[in-house]
């Protein structure tokens, strides 16, 4: 305990505290904003979280792999705003976890601005390393997975079955990705480490014994208004919850291809009154309609017979009129 | 008589109602008793799952419910109304939705519940019997997931239900009656979902609230087991009670998982596939993601035939499952340390190890079957 600890140590034992700590204030952000719907995750969800909730070292690391490695992990304004959120979060959350251990296991008195001195450290660090663990991740992957593939194609494993291929394929590269991924953590945190170490040697011993440096790092974590605390946090809790029921979509904002449902027209209400009415008019107006049609089919006949009566000359003539009217409308509706 | 304040006169009603039934229930000293028990070494976050735990139990309790409202459990209508679920009741998509991740949450949950108890050497002497409700508990958990898979009666539905009602049926002796108890026929039909539906929403709640009572019995009787690291001096000197500190870990683990779950069911939310029927046309049938690496195993070659199929998928998972039964009974040194122990560490990594590959190398292998 009391000699110095190894840089990898310091800074993993920094890290990985501080990554904890502001998780659910970075989460509950980043739910909020997807049920504003300004934020859009593409197919690397689970790196563009861990980038986001890592953010001591991703956030001036990002920029360099969106735009200059040409890997972009999502779009929306709401990733931006996230990673600028997630600033004041990170230095609040390595100020808390930095002085818990400068005391507990350091037994050192914490410097002040203790928050942002260990925050720029890790931010430029993540900005150098960062990239360039992307850039070997990647490309190491990418062999392994080739490399992995290419041992099949040779003869003597070509007629393999599928589902043991698949599990020995993936058996190689997963191992060769994680081994690397591993080793890379570890020169990550040991550059963090040596990155802070100048700030712990610069930091003078705790005076107390061990019980006297744990009730005091007991005391830290106690907030000195503990009612404003319970209060202020209450009302966040109480903010975000209205404001994400609020946001959220009534009905499913993604539906799909096979599940759309068709179009259909409401129909008009059904009013009684007015449809027995209408009804009515309709039936006069069709009756006054057959009362004329009878009427004129009876003059029609009458004509007929008195043409009759006339004697056998003209009916040439009457027979082309009759044809007329029965090409007419009204004799059509008959 | 006089020199007592009258404390009566100037407490408020809230206070008159609780001094009322702590006279009766004896409040303070129940409250004192469950917040005031000592955590050796100080809370820690790794003690949270235990709480989230029950924390998802009850959300999924409630989204449940309120989906309850609405399903229908019978074969021509648990589609439909799944269906009208999704696309016409107000926030009917979230719902659906959070209660299938909080599933996926709880199994989850439960896996790192139990690798947490087991790395920290927390089934050990005196704390045998809470190890074994947990794995009971732990049974019940599959078992919600693997009932509740049926209910919306999709194809997807149908066949992961048909194709763990088969691996039932290879069980010895009791497989065949097993499987037919479950089905109700010959294939899974009406009595099926009748059945999947009642033990889903009544005798798995009921038995899994009794199992976490006695769970929790039996781990304030034992107390907790600390970390395995540390001097007594350090051990004493950091002994916290569970309030305030271990009790805001845990607010703060649940707040943690309502975001991943509401997370997930934005970016997946349920979506349906055809309406179940008996012929699986061109879907591949398979079960759901956690039996999956099971599955995966039944495709091996070693382990073809009707032997291997009974290999895989019963006698394997059948001995992991008494191994761990047994595991306080033969691991009687009381070594705690995880790193001290390197055959638990060992087995330990090589079990997730292998969970993780066979689940992904089904994922993968759905592509070789299209």
């Amino acid at each position: 305990m009391n000699g110095p600890l190894p840089p990898t140590k310091l800074g993993f034992g920094i890290l990985w505290p501080a990554f904890w700590t502001g998780l659910p204030f970075k989460l509950a952000l980043a739910v909020l904003f997807l049920a504003f719907g300004i934020v859009h995750f593409e197919n690397r969800i689970g790196l563009a979280f861990l980038m986001l909730l890592a953010s001591p070292v991703t956030v001036l690391a990002l920029p360099t792999i969106t735009l200059g490695l040409d890997s972009h992990i999502g779009e929306g304004a709401g990733i931006w705003l996230l990673f600028v959120l997630a600033v004041p979060i990170d230095i609040w959350a390595l100020r808390i976890v930095g002085r818990t251990f400068f005391l507990e296991r350091l037994q050192r008195e914490p410097p002040s601005w203790l928050g942002p001195t260990l925050w720029w450290k890790c931010a430029l660090v993540g900005a150098m390393y960062v990239p360039i663990l992307w850039m070997v991740q990647s490309a190491i992957t990418e062999t392994a997975i080739s490399a992995a593939n290419s041992i099949f194609e040779t003869s003597l494993l070509k007629g393999m079955p599928v589902a043991e291929r698949i599990s020995i394929d993936l058996t190689i590269w997963v191992t060769i990705a994680t081994a690397t991924l591993l080793m890379l953590f570890i020169i990550g945190f040991s550059l963090v480490g040596r990155m802070i170490k100048g700030t712990v040697e610069s930091a003078g011993h705790a005076p107390e014994n061990y019980q006297g440096l744990i009730t005091r790092w007991d005391l830290m974590r106690v907030p000195a208004d503990q009612g404003l605390m319970l209060t202020a946090l209450s009302g966040v809790a109480v903010v975000l919850s209205i404001l994400f029921w609020f946001s959220l979509p009534v009905f499913t904002p993604h539906p799909h291809d096979c599940c759309k449902k068709p179009e259909v027209k409401a129909e008009s209400p059904f009013k009684p009154l007015e449809t027995v009415n209408k009804n009515e008019k309709m039936i006069a107006h069709l009756a006054a309609q057959v009362e004329l049609l009878v009427e004129q089919r009876a003059k029609s006949e009458l004509g007929k017979a008195r043409r009759k009566g006339k004697g056998k000359a003209g009916t040439e003539a009457v027979d082309m009129r009759e044809a007329v009217d029965t090409d007419s409308p009204a004799a059509t509706n008959q | 008589m006089n020199d007592t304040p009258s404390a009566g006169a100037q407490s408020t009603v809230a206070e008159k109602v609780f001094t009322f039934v702590d006279e009766r229930v004896g409040l303070k000293l129940l409250a004192a008793k469950m917040l005031n028990e000592s955590v050796p070494g100080g809370s820690r976050w790794a003690y949270v799952f235990g709480s989230i735990l029950l924390f998802i139990f009850s959300m999924q309790a409630v989204t449940g419910v309120l989906l309850m409202f609405y399903y229908v459990p019978t074969a021509d209508h648990a589609y439909d109304s799944t269906q009208y679920i999704l696309h016409n009741v107000d926030y009917g998509w979230f719902l659906l939705s959070y209660h299938f991740w909080g599933s996926s949450a709880m199994v989850l949950c439960v896996f790192a519940h139990m690798s947490q108890v087991f790395l920290w050497g927390a089934y050990k002497k005196p704390r045998e019997l809470i190890w074994l409700v947990g794995l009971a508990l732990f049974a019940l958990v599959m078992a919600f997931g693997f009932t509740g898979y049926l209910l919306p009666w999709d194809q997807r539905a149908y066949w992961a239900t048909t194709v763990g009602v088969e691996i039932v049926d290879k069980v010895p002796v009791l497989g065949d009656f097993m499987a037919r108890f479950l089905k109700g026929g010959a294939t899974p039909g009406q009595m099926t979902l009748s059945r999947f539906f009642v033990i889903h929403v009544m005798v798995l709640p009921a038995s899994l609230i009794a199992l976490a009572g006695l769970h929790l019995f039996l781990f304030r009787c034992a107390g907790p087991a600390g970390p395995f690291r540390g001097t007594p001096t350090e051990l004493k000197a950091k002994t916290d009670y569970f309030f305030p500190r271990q009790i805001w870990k845990d607010v703060v683990g649940m707040a943690v998982v309502f975001a991943c779950i509401s997370a997930m069911a934005f970016w997946e939310p349920v979506v349906l596939l055809e309406e179940a029927t008996p012929d699986p046309g061109d879907y591949h049938p398979e079960p759901e993601w956690y039996f999956l690496f099971m599955f995966q195993h039944l495709r091996l070659k070693m382990f073809s035939g009707e032997f291997g199929q009974f290999l895989a998928s019963i006698a394997l998972p059948g001995a992991l499952g008494v191994v761990l039964i047994l595991l306080p009974f033969f691991d009687r040194n009381p070594e705690r340390n995880i790193f001290k122990r390197p055959v638990a560490l060992i087995g330990w990594v090589m079990l997730t190890a292998s969970i993780l590959l066979f689940t992904v190398s089904a994922i993968i292998n759905r592509s070789f079957l299209d």
